[in-house]
């Protein structure tokens, strides 16, 4: 067996507990459902000294929809209640149902979703490994195995739910020991595979903010190899709304791909025109320069540009259609 | 008087698994949950270098940390190991070299985990290391480092064989085409992990291990060889297992390294190895390249066939012999070639050592055949249930190799799988396709691919040639009326404790609940040789009927005694004897019981299996590999759909037939098929293992991508018995045969559905895109 390093767990009931042991703790970590974290912590990537299990704090796990339309998730609700959750958007339930498996989904929350570590094959594996192969960038040692000659890393982000939320333009709360910040979701994330997440060591993800939809309608589209467990080597995440045959507005982004979850930019320059073949091609044209999928996985980057590509296509045509 | 009845048939009925019971409530216990009272964790320090010189192993700090009881290094044991007597080339902990990441160098005894993994970080090791391959094209250059001196050209082995004339049979052929075929390495994923549990009995210098093992036999012998002890002193116990597909058919490095440790501690010592160590110790189905090349005539029929294989080995030799010559030899025995040249290289590598694996080395080489005949068949404008039709043997027969064919049930098989799949009526008869996807709906095409396999019921040449029996079974009747079945045949999930009490209950007749299965304990339990190449069911199954065929006479003799009659007019109703016709008393079986312990006391028999001379193979080097008694055949057919979006490839529903002799169980042969099926599955779709410099980067159940409930489905099985004449109550191998089909019959389908065939095994999403975008570089989908 793998030795599981030792480690206390703290239990607090209200998010200002959890922050102050956030602050106080040494080497502390959230614990949500834990089942990235406690995989990390066995393969001696990570090693708190104490979790901080956020479980029993009511202010995090609830879905409230306010009079104006906003719908305010806590971090620490399950996957599983965002799927049965029918007044959510679409891809935010389609992101949440196809995010590892069932039993999964029961335990893993939007928190722990979004913050999620960037992943690599030289990085994901045993502390064994690791060492026999001088660790890596972003962790313990000094070269990036998947682009040698680089100096960032390019461990490659792989939540689902982060492209769902960010195409219905969400915002975030961040609890720190100076009280709550807000902030766009696009601004929790750095496009560094070692430092991804704009988060302090002393703060936590408390809730996430989804202003109210128009006539919008989403949807999410994920590759992988199985139908579960996996992660995505591309999702692509596409709101849209239309006024006859041209598009009003069109928001895309993508997961898998780098080493932070993409914003397509530049799809305003296809809204208010009809809509075609041509669309779907200048979407394909402004691709690949924002995305840059590297060998963090066995699967060849060459089919992740194309499934990125392939499944933002189809998404965008079969949402327009309706 | 009674009425008395017939006893209901013990065989040929659905029964569930005799432990089931105790695997479901989780009564049962594997080696990991056995009591480690008093046990010290064991730990191995593995080898961060794939190859190099050991200079030293360093383990003097680790011996000063408290709570460190023992650490070993390679000086521990100096005799080499492996399963096969003529390749015995691995040490349990390296001596002079290491020759792959994951290799066991040293192993520490602690009081606790924690304790355990500090003291393996306190090994170091010097070495010199050497330049290492992770590919045989490297491996065979000119000047490549040796992994071993007395293996020139890493090549642990050469094959060649040439049965028939090969050139004249091409002369004739109307149509040849040749195919490459690159088949990716996976490995077992047995859902148990590896474990041991070994207690030294300082006193009386005695080995006690509990392992994971199929073949506690082999295990029983190497400890001795290693351990230097003579084999009256080593006792093996095998318990639960969770899986074996053949990753445990041989003794494993772990397992003799438990061993030295609880010597050198004095006491017991268990091993649980994670996930990972699990993967190094691998012995997986090795990655395979196939060129093979079919001379057939314009009705479809084989007239020569020429194959080349290599196999990559990995560092140790363990059964690569036996593997690179089943490649070779079951290219015979399913249909009628006339001619074949076989040409078969087992290369060493620095990656961990292959082994058997579930279908043992026929596997990838069935896969190239059966699309090589499929795209012939498409060639040619035949239907490939055709072309299969016209090269169907002639049973019983031999074949230009030397294996005998005495029953063949691929013919129904062929008939159950084309009707069942409604293969004539969906799909059009030719598996030519003008490269437009059929039935195409959102972006899916859907195609159907058929396939045949075949594999041996045992190998009637085994491992050891003591002369000993092939299989032998005790049985134990006392004064209490139960019936002990006394095994040394390993249950390692298959169900073959079950299949043995079924066998003695039928001849028997008695009630089910008398019969007792004990297996494994090679202090109680008589020797078997081990459960591989799928012999369990035909060769123990046979001595479990002679022995309850003699333990019957014995009963029917004490009857005749007891009932005034001669044994010839007693008539046998299982838990009642009487004089046949009716006349006089009926005799409960405990009576019968009694009477036969009078003078003699506790009751036991012996029942044996040999399998004859004629069985065994011609006399070229190389033939004892491939003949056996008997051939189980199948054939696969499956639906597909590829969506053309992601490259995915689903298996809609797949069609299994089985010629498996007689089903001694059918619920058991069922579970079987699907089991091997869903295993080609994986291998067809998803499953590769991977390595970067030799580190392996798939070693954990995420990355090595065995396929999940969600993408697995419904599978159909036909048992089609074709009752073979030595088969115990004609039953054949039901295990391993199917698996090699699936995996044609997925590729052949994803053909069917879009044109595009793919050579590599695993069909992976990217795999099938990039070949899709390359047929059709203007496909919709940009």
């Amino acid at each position: 067996m793998e030795y599981m390093p030792e480690f206390s767990v703290l239990k607090p009931t209200t998010t200002a507990e959890a922050a102050r042991m956030l602050n106080d703790q040494n080497g502390a970590r959230i614990l949500a459902g834990g089942t990235d974290l406690l995989v990390n912590i066995r393969r001696g990537i990570e090693a708190p000294q104490t979790l901080i299990d956020i479980s029993a704090i009511d202010d995090v796990t609830g879905i409230a929809c306010e009079q104006d339309g906003t719908i305010r998730i806590g971090s620490g609700v399950t996957l599983n209640t965002l799927v049965k959750n029918p007044s959510l958007p679409e891809a935010i339930v389609q992101a949440a149902a196809e995010i590892a498996a069932k039993s999964h989904q029961n335990m893993a929350t939007v928190g722990g979703n979004l913050c999620l570590d960037t992943r690599c094959v030289y990085y994901n594996q045993s502390e064994w490994w690791r060492n026999a192969n001088a660790y890596c960038l972003k962790s313990r040692g000094e070269i990036c195995h998947v682009a040698p000659k680089s100096k960032i890393c390019f461990a490659a982000f792989s939540g689902d739910l982060a492209p769902a939320l960010l195409v219905h333009h969400a915002d975030i709360e961040i609890l720190g020991p100076d009280g709550i910040r807000s902030c766009q979701l696009d601004d929790l994330y750095n496009d560094d595979g070692a430092d991804h997440l704009r988060l302090q060591k002393n703060e936590m993800l408390t809730a996430v903010i989804l202003p109210a939809s128009q006539n919008h309608i989403s949807g999410y589209g994920k590759a992988r190899v199985r139908n579960s467990i996996d992660f995505p080597l591309a999702g692509v995440a596409v709101r849209l709304s239309r006024d006859g045959d041209t598009l009003s507005s069109l928001d895309i982004a993508l997961t898998g791909v780098s080493a932070c979850p993409v914003r397509l930019s530049g799809t305003d320059q296809v809204c208010g025109q009809v809509f075609g073949m041509e669309t779907l091609d200048r979407l394909s044209h402004l691709l690949p320069k924002q995305i840059q999928p590297m060998t963090s996985t066995m699967t060849p980057p060459g089919y992740r540009r194309k499934v990125a590509n392939n499944l933002m296509r189809n998404l965008v045509e079969r949402l327009f259609a309706g | 008087m009674t009425a008395a009845v017939k006893p209901a048939s013990m065989v040929g009925r659905p029964a569930p698994l005799i432990d089931g019971v105790e695997k479901v409530t989780g009564v049962a216990k594997y080696t990991a949950d056995l009591d480690a009272t008093g046990a010290l964790v064991g730990r191995i320090y593995r080898s961060p270098y794939q190859h190099a010189e050991i200079i030293s192993v360093n383990i003097d700090e680790a011996l000063k940390l408290p709570g460190v009881i023992a650490v070993i290094t390679g000086d521990e044991c100096d005799i080499p190991f492996g399963i096969l007597p003529i390749a015995q080339n691995e040490y349990p902990l390296s001596r002079d070299k290491v020759r792959y990441r994951g290799e066991p160098v040293a192993a520490v005894a602690a009081v606790d985990e924690k304790t355990a993994e500090h003291a393996l970080s306190l090994i170091t090791m010097t070495v010199n290391e050497l330049d290492a391959y992770d590919h045989p094209d490297q491996a065979l250059k000119k000047n490549a480092a040796q992994l071993f001196d007395d293996r020139p050209g890493n090549l642990e082995r050469e094959v060649h064989h040439e049965f028939g004339d090969v050139s004249a049979g091409m002369k004739d052929a109307d149509l040849i085409q040749k195919g490459h075929y690159d088949c990716g390495e996976v490995t077992h994923m047995h859902m148990e992990p590896h474990a041991a549990l070994a207690e030294y009995d300082v006193e009386r210098d005695r080995i006690t291990l509990q392992s994971v093992t199929q073949v506690p036999f082999y295990v029983h012998l190497r400890v001795a060889q290693c351990l230097k002890l003579d084999t009256s002193k080593v006792r093996v116990i095998k318990p639960y297992i969770g899986g074996g597909f053949g990753a445990r058919t041989e003794t494993l490095n772990f397992e003799i390294i438990a061993c030295l440790l609880a010597r050198a501690a004095g006491g017991k010592v268990r091993m649980k190895l994670s996930r990972e160590e699990t993967f190094l110790t691998h012995r997986g189905r090795p990655h395979t390249v196939v060129d093979l090349e079919i001379g057939m005539k314009k009705d479809g029929r084989i007239t020569a066939c020429t194959c080349r294989v290599q196999q990559t080995g990995g560092a140790y030799g363990g059964y690569g012999i036996v593997t690179i010559l089943y490649a070779g030899s079951l290219l015979n025995a399913i249909y009628d070639i006339p001619a074949v040249k076989y040409d078969g290289y087992r290369v060493y590598t620095n990656t961990p050592a292959c082994g058997a694996m579930r279908g043992h080395g026929t596997v990838d080489v069935r896969y190239a055949f059966e699309s090589l005949l499929d795209q012939m068949a498409g060639e040619l404008k035949l239907d490939p249930f055709q072309v299969r039709r016209v090269n169907l043997l002639n049973a019983p027969t031999e074949t230009i190799n030397g294996l005998k064919v005495t029953s063949y049930g691929l013919p129904d098989c062929l008939d159950w799988a084309e009707k069942a799949s409604g293969w004539k009526t969906q799909k059009n008869n030719s598996s030519q396709t003008d490269g437009k996807p059929k039935g195409k709906s959102k972006g899916l095409s859907k195609g159907l691919g058929m396939a045949c396999s075949h594999y041996v019921s045992g190998a009637a040449k085994p491992v050891h040639w003591t002369g000993e029996p092939h299989a032998v079974i005790n049985l134990k009747l006392d004064f209490d009326g139960g019936v002990t079945i006394l095994t040394g045949a390993a249950d390692i999930g298959q169900g073959s404790s079950t299949i043995l009490a079924q066998v003695v209950g039928e001849v028997l007749g008695i009630d089910f609940s008398r019969l007792t299965v004990i297996a494994n304990d090679s202090r109680i339990t008589p020797k078997d040789n081990g459960s591989y190449s799928s012999r369990v069911t035909f060769m123990v199954g046979n001595a479990a009927l002679q022995a309850a065929e003699n333990l019957k006479s014995i009963l029917v003799e004490a009857a005749a005694k007891r009932l005034d009659a001669y044994p010839e007019d007693i008539e046998c109703l299982g838990e009642v004897y009487r004089v046949k016709g009716g006349q006089g008393s009926d005799l409960s079986f405990n009576d019968v019981v009694t009477e036969a312990l009078v003078d003699t006391g506790t009751i036991t028999v012996k029942g044996t299996f040999t399998v004859p001379r004629e069985f065994q193979g011609g006399k070229y080097r190389g033939a004892g590999v491939g003949p056996s008694m008997a051939y189980s055949y199948s054939t696969v057919a499956c639906e597909v759909s590829v969506d053309d979006i992601t490259g995915k490839v689903s298996v809609e529903k797949v069609w299994a037939a089985h010629d498996c002799g007689y089903a001694l169980n059918p619920l058991s042969v069922e579970g079987q098929v699907q089991g091997a099926v869903w295993m080609g599955l994986g291998q067809a779709l998803s499953e590769q293992t991977r390595y970067i410099k030799g580190l392996p980067v798939t070693a954990n159940i995420l990355d090595y991508r065995v396929p999940t409930i969600n993408d697995s489905p419904p599978i159909d099985v036909e048992i089609i018995e074709s009752m073979d004449p030595n088969g115990p109550f004609g039953a054949k191998e039901a295990s391993e045969g199917a698996l090699a089909a699936i995996i044609p019959a997925i590729g052949n389908a994803i053909f069917n559905a879009t044109g595009v065939r793919l050579q590599d095994p695993p069909f992976t999403p990217d795999r099938v895109l990039m070949a899709m975008e390359k047929q059709r570089p203007s496909g919709g989908a940009g």
